[in-house]
């Protein structure tokens, strides 16, 4: 019941805050396009006045791809020198708005206010950074430690790849995946805390989301599988989407841009509805204590 | 008691004729000059192979012949000297027990003669002293015209740890390049070469091999556990003792013969029309047996229908393990080695590819035994185009190498794309000594140049005529030796007997620029213009009815400028199309610098393009060879789109 509770209150906190995921979608929408248009500039200069682009209209096509030569490479070079730096400045931005996301999903933030939104996105934003990275670093560690190392030693053992490294893979991967929903809950815990204390720290808070989450683990783990499956499944019917539509005409090039930044802003929503839900079950949890 | 010099003469002569009778073909399928016949035994534990040797050699020519050379190939691996290791920059290993080696122990003729005395090691193509690949033996008495010169070795083999198409890993053997094996000798004419002489060329880093047909009898005996597969079919297979057994193999009219031995292999047959097909390959790779047979048998059948049929009965094939890879990709005619992973999707084409193409050397070095060595894309370059063929034929025109969803790459675009898009696709012609390619060209050269002008040959001449060109090479050459020239001239024959002078009096101008030149082949159309000429009624001022029809009966000068921007000279279709959707096909025969062509009467001009169709694969860059003064950008903003999209749910899913 907990669960259920945690997850509808979540799902209203998050339509209600609808405004700063607007925000956030709109943010990572012009971040993209500063970094993608100019690369659509290359290409278009690249096949300059040709016909060649109909060789496209069905999809990828390496040779012609392949045959703008220099254009190509300069193209690479672009996109594999900017797109570590789009990354990053991603991560910054999404991290920055996460802060206003969790401050306007307490209960006691009342209605959606974009001044106030903003305010908390800069308060929270230095130890909502110091969280990404600690939570992140912990992932990547626990990553290379549960999965890489198995993996790697059956791999280098006599028998080369083969049935074991296989079965070994899925194995540690399933063990990895639940590790990772921990450390989700982990980091959200930690962030809901963080918004609702009167003085944030940034160790109390990350002692505070794994207490929070071992704690309740019962119902806080659950809760978190469920959201990270739909999400994923979200994720996944939105890579779907967007590979196999081919449209072949301007207006079904605009109309795919339009569902996709549909189905963009409903992932980020989805998100958000994580955050409210694990926000509302740390405040049930508090009034239960 | 008979002397011994009469016992080895009919020894000899017992085992002359056993090579010369018919136990595999009803008919011999070569002039066979030479055979052997080996008595060999593997050593698991020490990596060696050791027996005797019987071979023989025919002087089918009228000279008299002072010597015999033969290769020593095992000796690349003997030392980081080698030819093979300087070429390389590498070493066989720093232990002994990876090195390989091959010693004569004992070397004698038909007389019994020891003939060690007379063995020197010699490097005909660098004069590298370190070298010990090549082994000529000055023979006791010179071989006049139509003799027969026996030898008789007792040799010991020792494989190299490293495989480089040969050696041992584990358990795993292939044992190829194992055995002292004769040249080829030259008389004058014969490749266009002037003076005779052996073509006994050493081991190199980038080349294969020359050899005559020849028959073989193979007795190995081995530990009995081991799996053995060999380009030669099982005549009889006993208990030598109670760990092991012996198998006697029989191989007829082959240019090499190699075998492999593994404990590991699983065996599966197939049959396609008279061949028996042996596969042989790991129990991991189960599941590819269907993939791997049905790709031999479309191999079988489109070379058979284009080229000429394949003359054996057997074949046998082998999918090495993961510790055997580099045995992997190999052809030895009857036998040959394809290339997989245990895990290998379906879409990715890879295995099919490798069996397609070296099952394919069974023609273009087997039955057509060129000199790799010296022309190397008579079997790399011709077997690629067949190759590329075979795989969009049957696996799909885009999706012959790869065949996902959202992602098809056919074969002729990987091996167009390699040639096109090198950066030192220039630097040397097509016929060039297999080693001689420079900057690390072989492959590029000899593999994907010559498939992609034999495509564009294709696309100017048709395919029929390509097809009957390569049956007609098959009746005119199997079994013997032909020359890139002796190619050229067949193609000469059947395009001037099919198309008559409609391509000139000879192919020769496509060769010397494609095979024997270094230039590039680019055409473009550079500019597109439609001007409006004023009609005569607009030049009637005053005429108000004139005025009104004028932009009606107005009539454009339209003018396509094309260019060719490389040195290669092709003949190319024009494609022109007219707002009014008229449409005019041009035969540009691409030799100047520019063509300009021009139209009055069909309104604007929509879109030109050079090759509509794509056939010169040649052509370095198919983006400039069309123009439209209002392209089509949906593709592009379709993927700048998506990228965005895609870009921000990956950031939407790393961040926490």
């Amino acid at each position: 019941m907990k669960i259920l509770r945690s997850l509808s209150s979540g799902a209203v906190r998050s339509l209600r805050s609808w405004k700063g995921v607007l925000i956030i979608w709109f943010f990572s929408l012009l971040l993209m396009s500063l970094f993608v248009i100019p690369m659509k500039g290359m290409v278009r200069a690249g096949f300059g006045n040709s016909m060649i682009t109909e060789r496209l209209l069905d999809g990828l096509d390496i040779e012609v791809i392949s045959d703008l030569g220099p254009f190509l490479k300069s193209l690479a070079s672009y996109f594999f020198s900017g797109f570590f730096f789009v990354i990053f400045m991603g991560i910054i931005v999404n991290t920055f708005f996460a802060g206003g996301l969790f401050n306007s999903l307490k209960s006691s933030s009342g209605k959606f206010s974009v001044s106030y939104f903003f305010r908390a996105c800069a308060r929270y934003f230095w130890y909502f950074l110091g969280m990404y990275f600690m939570i992140t670093l912990m992932i990547f560690v626990f990553a290379l430690l549960v999965v890489g190392l198995p993996v790697g030693l059956t791999v280098q053992s006599g028998t080369g790849p083969g049935p074991v490294t296989y079965i070994v893979g899925i194995t540690t991967l399933v063990i990895f995946l639940a590790a990772e929903a921990v450390f989700l809950l982990v980091a959200d815990f930690a962030r809901a805390w963080l918004v609702s204390a009167e003085k944030p720290a940034f160790f109390k808070a990350l002692g505070f989301g794994f207490s929070e989450t071992f704690s309740r683990f019962g119902s806080s783990f659950p809760m978190m599988l469920i959201l990270m499956i739909i999400q994923s499944l979200f994720a996944w019917l939105v890579i779907i989407i967007i590979r196999s539509w081919i449209p072949g005409t301007g207006e079904g090039v605009f109309l795919l841009f339009l569902v996709s930044q549909f189905l963009i802003f409903m992932k980020i929503l989805l998100k958000a509805w994580r955050y409210g839900s694990v926000t509302c079950l740390m405040e049930e949890n508090n009034i239960t204590n | 008691m008979m002397n011994r010099k009469a016992v080895s003469f009919f020894t000899l002569l017992v085992f002359a004729g056993s090579l010369h009778s018919q136990i595999i073909n009803p008919k011999p399928l070569s002039h066979r000059l030479t055979g052997y016949n080996f008595d060999v035994k593997l050593d698991t534990a020490t990596k060696t192979v050791t027996g005797t040797m019987e071979a023989f050699w025919i002087n089918n020519t009228s000279e008299v012949v002072q010597d015999i050379q033969l290769h020593m190939y095992m000796n690349a691996f003997k030392s980081r000297n080698s030819t093979l290791y300087k070429e390389s920059g590498r070493s066989p290993g720093k232990k002994r027990s990876d090195q390989g080696w091959i010693n004569i122990i004992s070397l004698t003729d038909r007389n019994g003669t020891d003939l060690t005395p007379l063995m020197q090691y010699i490097s005909p193509d660098d004069a590298n002293p370190s070298d010990s690949t090549v082994l000529q033996v000055i023979l006791p008495e010179a071989a006049n015209p139509g003799d027969t010169v026996f030898i008789r070795a007792d040799f010991e083999t020792k494989l190299p740890s490293r495989i480089r198409r040969t050696g041992f890993c584990g358990e795993f053997f292939f044992v190829a390049q194992w055995f002292p094996k004769f040249g080829v000798y030259e008389p004058a004419g014969m490749r266009q070469r002037a003076q005779s002489g052996w073509n006994c060329h050493q081991f190199h880093l980038d080349s294969e091999f020359y050899s005559d047909h020849s028959v073989y009898d193979v007795k190995i005996t081995l530990p009995k556990r081991y799996v053995v597969g060999s380009g030669g079919m099982l005549i009889n297979e006993y208990a030598a003792d109670s760990n092991l057994k012996t198998l006697t193999f029989r191989a007829e009219d082959i240019v090499d013969f190699a075998w492999t031995a593994w404990p590991g292999y699983k065996v599966f047959t197939d049959q396609w029309e008279h061949v028996s097909i042996t596969l042989l390959l790991p129990e991991a790779r189960v599941k590819q047996v269907d993939r791997q047979f049905i790709a031999v048998k479309n191999a079988l059948e489109y070379l058979t229908k284009n080229v000429g049929p394949f003359p054996w009965p057997h074949l046998t094939f082998i999918d090495p393990p993961t510790i055997g890879a580099g045995a992997g990709g190999m052809e030895y005619t009857t036998l040959f080695t394809s290339v997989s992973a245990d895990r290998m999707p379906e879409w990715m084409h890879l295995p099919e590819m490798a069996t397609v193409h070296e099952f394919g050397h069974a023609y273009f070095m087997g039955i057509l035994a060129s000199n790799e060595f010296e022309e190397p894309w008579m079997d790399e370059g011709i077997n690629s185009f067949w190759e590329v063929r075979i795989m969009d034929h049957y696996w799909g025109e885009n999706s012959g190498a790869v065949d996902l969803p959202y992602l098809k790459i056919s074969d002729k675009t990987f091996t167009r794309l390699t040639y096109t898009r090198s950066d030192n696709n220039q630097v040397i012609s097509n016929n060039e000594y297999s080693w001689n390619y420079p900057h690390g060209t072989y492959g590029m050269m000899s593999y994907n140049k010559a498939a992609t002008w034999l495509y564009a040959l294709m696309g100017i001449i048709g395919e029929e005529t390509t097809n009957e060109i390569f049956r007609e090479y098959y009746r005119e050459w199997a079994f013997k030796h032909p020359s890139g020239k002796d190619f050229v001239n067949v193609v000469n024959e059947v395009v001037k007997k099919i198309h008559g002078d409609k391509y000139g009096a000879d192919m020769n101008w496509f060769f010397d620029q494609t095979l024997y030149g270094t230039g590039i082949c680019d055409y473009r159309v550079s500019n597109i213009t439609n001007r409006k000429l004023p009609s005569e009624k607009e030049k009637q001022e005053n005429d108000s009815l004139s005025k009104d029809l004028a932009s009606k009966d107005s009539i454009y000068k339209a003018v396509v400028q094309l260019e060719r921007i490389g040195e290669v000279m092709l003949p190319v279709d024009v494609l022109v199309r007219f707002e009014n959707g008229d449409e005019i096909l041009e035969n540009w025969d691409g030799k100047a610098r520019y063509k300009d062509y021009t139209y009055l009467g069909h309104g604007k001009i929509k879109w030109v393009k050079i090759d509509p169709e794509y056939k010169n694969k040649m052509d370095v860059n198919f983006i400039n060879n069309s123009r439209t003064n209002d392209p089509d950008r949906v593709p592009v903003r379709r993927f700048a789109d998506k990228l965005i999209s895609l870009m921000q749910l990956y950031i939407s899913v790393i961040t926490l």
